[in-house]
């Protein structure tokens, strides 16, 4: 059956989810948290999943580390091909070969992803005991205390607590362990969402360097359209359990065309753009347990006539490389012709300094 | 323009097994009526102290707080809650900030009940008000607060600060718990209530983007002291203090055509326990000196703009 599979896969890509289906019970009710998402990872290359809370995006890279609670999470079907080896059918013995191996994941949250009974140099040690029976106790230090070093922590606090180390610091840690066996994918969920501005600059330097130095695969869950520009090659974003745009980053931050996706460019304060007002996405996202029909982004969407909440929305292909759920995206594709276009042609950011700012976004 | 809060020389330390910790020490500034001050800086910097001292949900240490000509310092008791009626507070979690066995309508009513301002049959439609200007629909007005998503939530904490019509409001961090999309609906909610009603606003954040958005003028703090004051313009177009510079040019920009040089800085935060008398960045700083060991202060570099470096016009000079 691997076969067959592999004759799917282009030789570039590694990770490939295919109509990927996830949902919750919870007290009687079904949470639709993730709906038929497909995507593709090219080797080498870091993909963005952008969205909001609830989104869907944590419960996606869960799914591909198979680390979902089941119960109450379920996948109702769908593949998910690493190196064309399909992770939803194999057993849990072999997936756990691959976890820390081949995928390894960080999480947001560094203050509880570390065990505070244990040292960093413990921890660290762990991993690589692991996966590597082979080494011998003293080529474990050693490699523990290189993996320190190469997240810029000196090898006198290998034997600290983590509560003696700062946020930054336990979160590089956390990448430290999570390259330790050198992964072929890195998930990375919102992995500088709880550190300030200046220790995730410092942060997400560093995991850009390091990902070009081991050639990983990443994918980066965020909800920072900035952070996205900074170290993704492709982006996706996810509403309501589905993706409903795909393309490049460039491609994408150039020509956005569904409706939520130029609202969530709009609605972000530009440090480099006078508004007055804020472009604003009326209503908030939908509950999932009870998902409106048709079109998810419809209640919310100025666009949005009755074919749209009438039936599901396929993916399409806008321009070559950029998918895009909607109805109205050819239509919408000629009206927003690039980004600066629509700052200019949005009446709800029409303010009286823009005549004299421009709009340079 | 009249100020309508000024502060000088606040201090607020807090004493610890390990020594005191200077939380905010020695910051002066003064905001105008209808106007927005903002405050910047990473966490733990005392941002948030400092505005809960202003609005005296803490005492201060030392120094004095002026509200509209008056020194409020001190004042306790029924003097205080008179004058909190003019200055009111939003709180960061809009999840922990409201009562959950209060209905909306409740805890918006409070403060007008509270106030003695208003006859019993008159709260009702004051309440009405109040939630219409903050746009809450009547239908949630008996809901809880588990029943409402955490922009509505957000709602209803900035209608019970408003409702007394209060001339001074800090907002700390209201939006960073909320999703982008309902930020935007809040900010865009705090400008037209500034618009409508010339409230003039503190507004603490950890978020460049949004402070500049929102605010005419910008503290930038480091360690319970400020760095640089400025016009917000002026700050986001020329920041004069080095660790301005850096703040700046860490946020992540959607602009991915114009990569800006980023300053990485080394090292993190220390500790604002028992701090040396020197500038607090030195340890940081690309620029550190021998002048660095004394204390900085504040100083006017440009019209309205001040910063607390000793090198700041050699610094500025050379990258010109």
């Amino acid at each position: 059956m691997d076969k067959n599979i592999k004759q799917n896969n282009t030789e570039d890509i590694l990770l490939s989810v295919k109509n990927l289906t996830v949902q919750y019970t919870a007290g009687g009710s079904v949470i639709h948290a993730v709906n038929d998402v497909s995507f593709d990872l090219k080797k080498g290359t870091t993909l963005g999943l952008v969205g909001e809370t609830g989104a869907g995006k944590t419960t996606i890279a869960r799914a591909i580390m198979r680390v979902l609670p089941d119960p109450p999470a379920r996948i109702m079907g769908g593949e998910i091909f690493l190196d064309g080896e399909d992770l939803l059918k194999i057993s849990e013995k072999e997936m756990r070969k691959i976890r820390g191996n081949k995928i390894s994941m960080i999480f947001q949250d560094p203050m509880t992803a570390l065990n505070p009974i244990f040292t960093i140099g413990n921890q660290i040690e762990e991993v690589i005991k692991l996966h590597n029976e082979h080494l011998s106790r003293r080529e474990i230090v050693q490699k523990a205390v290189e993996i320190l070093e190469m997240v810029g922590i000196v090898r006198d606090r290998y034997h600290e607590y983590p509560h003696q180390f700062s946020g930054g610091m336990k979160q590089r840690v956390i990448i430290a362990m999570a390259l330790a066996c050198n992964p072929s994918l890195l998930l990375a969920d919102e992995p500088t969402t709880a550190l300030d501005v200046t220790i995730q600059a410092q942060v997400l330097d560093m995991m850009t360097r390091l990902k070009e130095q081991y050639r990983t695969s990443m994918i980066m869950i965020t909800h920072d359209m900035g952070i996205v520009a900074e170290v993704c090659d492709s982006v996706a974003v996810v509403y309501a359990g589905e993706i409903v745009e795909i393309a490049d980053k460039e491609e994408l931050f150039d020509h956005p065309v569904h409706p939520y996706t130029v609202g969530l460019f709009d609605c972000i304060p530009d440090i480099h753009r006078k508004t007055d007002m804020l472009y604003t996405i009326p209503g908030s996202p939908p509950d999932p347990s009870d998902l409106p029909e048709g079109c998810h982004f419809s209640p919310r969407c100025k666009y949005a006539s009755d074919l749209c909440r009438s039936r599901g929305i396929p993916m399409k292909e806008v321009r070559p490389g950029h998918f895009c759920r909607c109805l109205h995206c050819d239509e919408r594709l000629e009206m927003v012709p690039s980004r600066s276009q629509i700052c200019q042609d949005d009446p709800d950011t029409a303010d009286q300094e823009r005549g004299k700012n421009g709009c340079d976004c | 323009m009249a100020a309508i809060v000024e502060v000088k020389h606040l201090k607020k330390y807090f004493p610890t097994a390990r020594g005191l910790l200077h939380a905010v020490d020695d910051v002066s500034f003064s905001i105008e009526q209808g106007r927005t001050m903002g405050i910047v800086g990473e966490s733990g910097c005392g941002k948030s102290t400092l505005g809960r001292v202003i609005v005296h949900l803490l005492d201060s240490t030392d120094g004095q707080i002026i509200f509209e000509g008056r020194d409020i310092t001190h004042v306790k008791g029924r003097e205080l809650k008179k004058v909190r009626e003019d200055m009111q507070i939003i709180f960061q979690d809009p999840f922990s900030s409201l009562n959950p066995r209060m209905t909306i309508r409740q805890t918006i009513s409070e403060p007008l009940r509270l106030s003695g301002r208003f006859r019993a049959s008159e709260i009702y439609d004051e309440t009405q008000k109040v939630m219409e200007t903050v746009g809450i629909p009547e239908r949630l007005a008996d809901a809880y607060p588990h029943e409402l998503d955490g922009g509505r939530r957000q709602r209803v904490g900035i209608g019970r600060a408003l409702a007394l019509n209060p001339r001074f409001v800090v907002c700390d961090e209201p939006v960073s718990a909320l999703d982008v999309s309902i930020q935007a609906q809040i900010l865009n909610l705090i400008k037209e209530l500034q618009r409508d009603h010339g409230v003039a606003f503190m507004f603490i954040t950890h978020d460049l983007s949004v402070v500049k958005h929102i605010s005419h003028d910008i503290c930038v703090m480091y360690l319970g002291q400020l760095v640089e004051t400025s016009p917000s313009d002026e700050l986001f177009e020329k920041p004069l203090h080095p660790y301005s510079k850096a703040l700046l040019s860490a946020i992540p920009s959607t602009d991915i055509h114009h990569r800006r040089e980023r300053i990485l800085l080394k090292g993190e935060v220390v500790s604002p326990i028992n701090p040396s008398p020197g500038c607090r960045f030195a340890l940081r700083c690309p620029y550190a000196c021998e002048r660095c060991q004394e204390a900085q202060i504040l100083e006017e570099i440009r019209p309205n703009h001040f910063a607390a470096c000793c090198r700041v016009r050699e610094i500025n000079q050379m990258e010109e």
